[in-house]
């Protein structure tokens, strides 16, 4: 008896199971469409043109070889819907699609400059309430429509779609021309009394072929580089022609959640040197001692920066950076590996210090926007939340002064220790 | 019908059930066997001045069972041919045509006296019979009847009959008994007495490998079907002279012989005792294996988990009775059972004691995760495809997504087809006779796997699933808990399927109260974490190095906790010797 009754009371819980909680959300994997970006525009007709781009199966899985769709297929469809909010949108693009939409592996969500400059704040909260979206998806700023940023993606070298955001995204790691901005970590820089967000700036290439390329939109002059060195470009404008249109380069700086301009590559790499997330990336460097010739180095930080913020009527901000540099190339052969190591050093200490005291400046006077998160550093002044917030330190950023310190170090030469002439038959070269 | 209705549904008195729960004993058992001698003394002493009646009392209740026994009537007759005609009875002569029933005179002198002997041919030892009961009587010439017919019987047994294993016996149940377990017996006219000489020869396997707990490193003896032979292979590795081999019959017709093995200084009483008392109260008619004894012997017959340990190994067996445990051995199976079992036994392998301390974790720490994977797998890629999406990463989403989108039925409809399947194969795998076993592996291979993802029944991510999870479930060391991880597995589907992660975390708590409230032989099932013991942890899940092994498991409450010195490498340590040495050095 007590056998049945337990094999009874199992039955029960199961068959109960059903109906209190059971399978209504249930959804198999092939019913549902995936969105991998999503786009936000100003509507035409209405306050808001989405574009999504859902993955399409088969391309990604092929093990069946019928994959074979060459640059035609991209991997994913592209839907534009114009709607009064996200969610709407997404509504309407259920009675359109065939599969139910989920929205929780979106990689990217792209809002247009346009858009950006008059302020994401709804946006933001509509989609940080809604538990589908992740709030790990790389938020991006298109200087054009989020739409036509879209759709000039066109991935070359990977076949599943969202690789490429996943991918295209981390390069920042090693080229230092961009941030890696998730979503919460811009709406709570949004949200915060000490800090300001900023998003990936990406553009669409201009130039369809290598012969346009111009040199005209380039930052260098701004720099002070008489070449344009890697970074002083702004996504769109990256020196390239290829079948991929679309670039990422740069960042777009926000004063709460309105943006109030763009930096470049160069000014990316201070950024993330003065936040302390730079990890590591090829430097080119002019050579002091012979013109039109450079010096490559890979930087990391030896040491974590240091901060200190001082309170008064103008906050005084003293920043030092621990760098260390490996020798990639050394063009001019000049023995900055040996006898003019400690010459070059506080040749490259200086450099680094004028430029940064000049994206700082920059920052505070014409965004007039703590990106960097000093206010979190300000904040130790303060004994209370009261007079923290009392000071407004977003307000007083304008005002700042800045010291920097740069501690640079040139570790390992590569491979060869010194790079010698080379010899020809009218002997050694220089 | 209404009855029933409630029957199944509302609460009832549970029925009353004997409980055994094994206590902790007295500290002063669990000293070591030396300490126990030197106190137990004293402590005699002191008892005798507390007991009214010290002594005498037991002392005439041991006369008493001793008169018994000798006052208890013998049913067998002074007259030969009455003997002859009750056991022709008795066993059905001359039907039972194996049975040989040997009629010979005893020549004596001027006299003749009629004996006759019985014997089931094939299960004794012919030639012992002849050289040893039958020559030395029938040949006998002087024998010399001094005394009656006591006397006479002594005399058979001390001068006349050479035979080692000769029992004189009052009943004749006890020759049948004994001629049923291969025995012969032996009758002799004037005699209200017979005898019985254990001449047994059982046709039966020798000493082979075990079949189910191949190890690498360890001894490759396997037990067999014979009892005497199990209890030699034990008692040739464990050299214990407190090693005691009850024998206990079990099965009121079959009277299988069962021998209870334990070493008497370090088990629990207690839990010998309850062993035995289940033993001696199992009321059925024939109990053929061990298997068949376990089911009569466990404590939670509806437990998934088995709470017997039934093993082929002489080693293993050995190694749990130095930890206390009692071994449980049957005539006529190979697999002798171990109790009390917990949790942890069930993934220990019979090489684990013979591996060095790393070696041994590393299979351990596999074996959790097979026992894991081959429980929660499936239901886990239930839950996940159904549920929880974001959790996947989107890669390995789309080629789910992409892999699921030609085959036609949900998930868990796909999961049970291919579960169902591999039980099929599993099953068929054991009953298909051997010279067309390799039939199955291709139809397994091909069909199953090649085939049914070409023709998209089944996708083929869910193919690496399944196969982890027949791997994972073929990993578990003990036979039995594969069953239950195996039967487990088909609730983990169906729970995920209705409400995913939430519906696993469920049956997994659900699982924990089931185990945590099941006892074996008186032994929490999960001890070392359910009652929370001390090393448990660190002696039953993981193992430590050998020399750290100090103490035997706390959950049986040996009577000796320590099994081995605190520093039992003890030639690390410097002695007086050798520092001498190094001075002279």
């Amino acid at each position: 008896m007590k056998i049945r009754q337990s094999i009874t009371l199992a039955i029960i819980v199961i068959l109960a199971c059903t109906p209190l909680s059971g399978c209504y959300d249930s959804r198999e994997i092939d019913e549902l469409g995936f969105v991998i970006a999503l786009g936000i525009d100003k509507g035409k007709t209405n306050f808001l043109r989405m574009t999504f781009q859902i993955a399409k199966p088969g391309n990604s899985g092929g093990s069946e070889g019928s994959s074979g769709g060459g640059g035609a297929d991209k991997g994913f469809t592209q839907i534009t819907i114009e709607a009064p909010a996200i969610h709407t949108a997404i509504n309407m693009l259920n009675t359109i699609n065939s599969k139910q939409i989920n929205i929780s592996h979106i990689k990217a969500i792209v809002f247009s400059k346009e858009l950006a400059q008059e302020g994401l704040n709804h946006y933001l909260h509509a989609i940080i309430r809604n538990r589908e979206f992740r709030p790990n998806m790389s938020i991006v700023v298109a200087k054009e429509t989020a739409e036509a940023y879209l759709s000039s993606i066109n991935p070359q070298l990977v076949l599943n779609p969202s690789k490429y955001y996943d991918l295209a995204f981390e390069s920042y790691e090693y080229t230092a021309f961009f941030a890696d901005v998730e979503f919460h970590d811009f709406y709570n820089a949004a949200d915060s009394y000490d800090q300001s967000p900023v998003a990936i700036l990406a553009g669409i290439s201009g130039y369809a072929s290598a012969d346009d390329i111009t040199n005209k939109l380039a930052t260098h002059e701004e720099h002070g580089h008489q070449y344009p060195l890697g970074g002083d470009h702004y996504a769109g404008e990256v020196p390239q022609a290829g079948e991929n249109k679309a670039e990422i380069m740069g960042l777009a700086v926000f004063d709460g959640d309105r943006m109030v301009g763009e930096l470049d590559g160069t000014e990316s790499k201070y950024y993330l040197l003065c936040t302390g997330d730079y990890l590591h990336s090829n430097w080119t460097i002019p050579d002091p001692q012979s013109e039109g010739h450079f010096i490559l180095m890979d930087i990391q930080q030896s040491r974590p920066r240091e901060c200190r913020v001082t309170i008064g009527e103008s906050p005084m901000i003293y920043l030092k950076l621990n760098l260390e540099g490996d020798f990639l190339a050394i063009q001019s052969g000049l023995p900055y590996e040996g006898k003019l190591l400690e010459q070059f050093e506080s040749y490259v200490e200086s450099m680094i210090k004028k430029e940064t005291l000049a994206f700082l400046n920059k920052l505070s006077r014409d965004f007039q926007s703590d990106i960097c998160g000093f206010g979190r550093f300000a904040k130790g002044n303060f004994l209370t939340w009261k007079e923290w917030e009392d000071y407004q330190w977003k307000s007083k950023f304008k005002d700042a002064i800045f010291e920097v310190d740069v501690n640079f170090k040139a570790r390992r030469s590569g491979l060869i220790i010194q790079s010698n002439p080379s010899v020809s038959s009218e002997g050694e070269a220089d | 019908m209404k009855d029933k209705i409630r029957d199944l549904l509302l609460f009832k008195e549970p029925s009353e059930q004997k409980l055994f729960v094994l206590h902790e004993t007295n500290e002063k058992d669990q000293q070591s066997g030396q300490d126990k001698e030197k106190k137990d003394k004293p402590r005699r002493r002191k008892n005798e001045d507390l007991l009214l009646h010290p002594r005498k009392d037991l002392k005439v209740a041991v006369k008493k069972v001793e008169k018994n026994d000798k006052e208890k009537k013998s049913d067998i007759s002074c007259i030969l041919a009455e003997n002859l005609a009750f056991i022709k009875a008795k066993f059905h002569y001359p039907e039972n045509s194996d049975l040989v029933i040997r009629e010979f005179d005893i020549v004596v002198k001027d006299a003749v006296i009629a004996a006759f002997l019985i014997f089931y041919d094939g299960m004794s030892d012919t030639r012992t019979i002849n050289m040893d009961i039958l020559q030395p009587m029938m040949l006998l010439s002087n024998l010399d009847i001094k005394s009656d017919g006591n006397g006479l019987s002594k005399y058979i047994t001390s001068h006349i009959l050479p035979h080692n294993q000769l029992k004189e016996v009052n009943t004749h149940q006890e020759v049948v008994d004994m001629v049923n377990f291969g025995g012969c017996g032996i009758y002799i006219d004037g005699l209200d007495v017979a005898f019985a000489a254990d001449v047994k020869n059982l046709p039966g396997r020798a000493v082979e490998k075990p079949n189910t707990e191949l190890v690498i490193r360890g001894p490759q003896e396997g037990f067999n079907e014979n009892i005497r032979s199990n209890t030699a292979l034990i008692r040739k590795r464990l050299k214990d002279d407190d090693l005691v081999a009850e024998n206990i019959n079990i099965g009121k017709r079959s009277k299988t012989p069962c021998a209870m093995m334990y070493i008497k200084d370090i088990a629990n009483d207690a839990l010998v005792n309850e062993v035995r008392r289940r033993l001696k109260n199992i009321d059925v008619d024939h109990v053929l294996d061990s298997g068949e004894l376990e089911q009569f012997i466990e404590d939670n017959p509806l437990l998934p988990t088995p709470q017997v340990i039934a093993t082929e190994r002489p080693d293993r067996v050995c190694g749990m009775l130095a930890e206390g445990r009692v071994a449980i051995i049957m005539q006529g199976s190979p697999f002798v059972l171990v109790v009390p079992v917990t949790n942890d036994d069930i993934f220990h392998a019979a090489e684990d004691q013979n591996l060095r301390f790393p070696y041994a974790n590393l299979l351990r720490l596999i074996r959790i995760f097979a026992i894991i994977m081959s429980l929660l797998l499936p239901g886990l890629y239930v839950a996940i495809t159904n549920f929880h999406h974001e959790m996947i990463p989107t890669d390995l989403l789309l080629a789910i997504m992409s892999a699921r989108e030609k085959v036609p039925f949900p998930s868990v409809v796909e999961v049970f087809i291919m579960e169902i399947s591999f039980e099929l194969i599993r099953e068929a795998g054991i009953r298909i006779p051997g010279p067309i076993g390799p039939t199955l592996g291709i139809i397994g291979a091909l069909i199953l796997g090649q085939a049914a993802v070409a023709a998209n029944i089944v996708s083929p991510i869910l193919i690496i699933v399944v196969a982890v999870t027949g791997i994972g479930s073929f990993a578990i060391p003990n036979f039995s808990a594969g069953f239950a991880f195996r039967i487990l597995r088909f609730g983990f589907i169906i729970l995920a399927a209705l409400c995913g992660f939430l519906g696993t975390a469920t049956g997994l708590v659900l699982l924990g109260f089931w185990m945590v409230s099941a006892k074996s032989f008186g032994v929490p099932f999960v001890v070392p974490v359910g009652p929370r013991t001390k090393g448990g942890f660190s002696e039953a899940t993981i193992k430590e190095p050998i020399y750290k092994q100090e103490n035997r498991p706390d959950f049986v409450n040996p009577k000796d906790q320590k099994k081995q010195a605190k520093k039992s490498r003890a030639w690390v340590r410097i002695t007086n010797d050798s520092k001498n040495e190094k001075q002279e050095e």
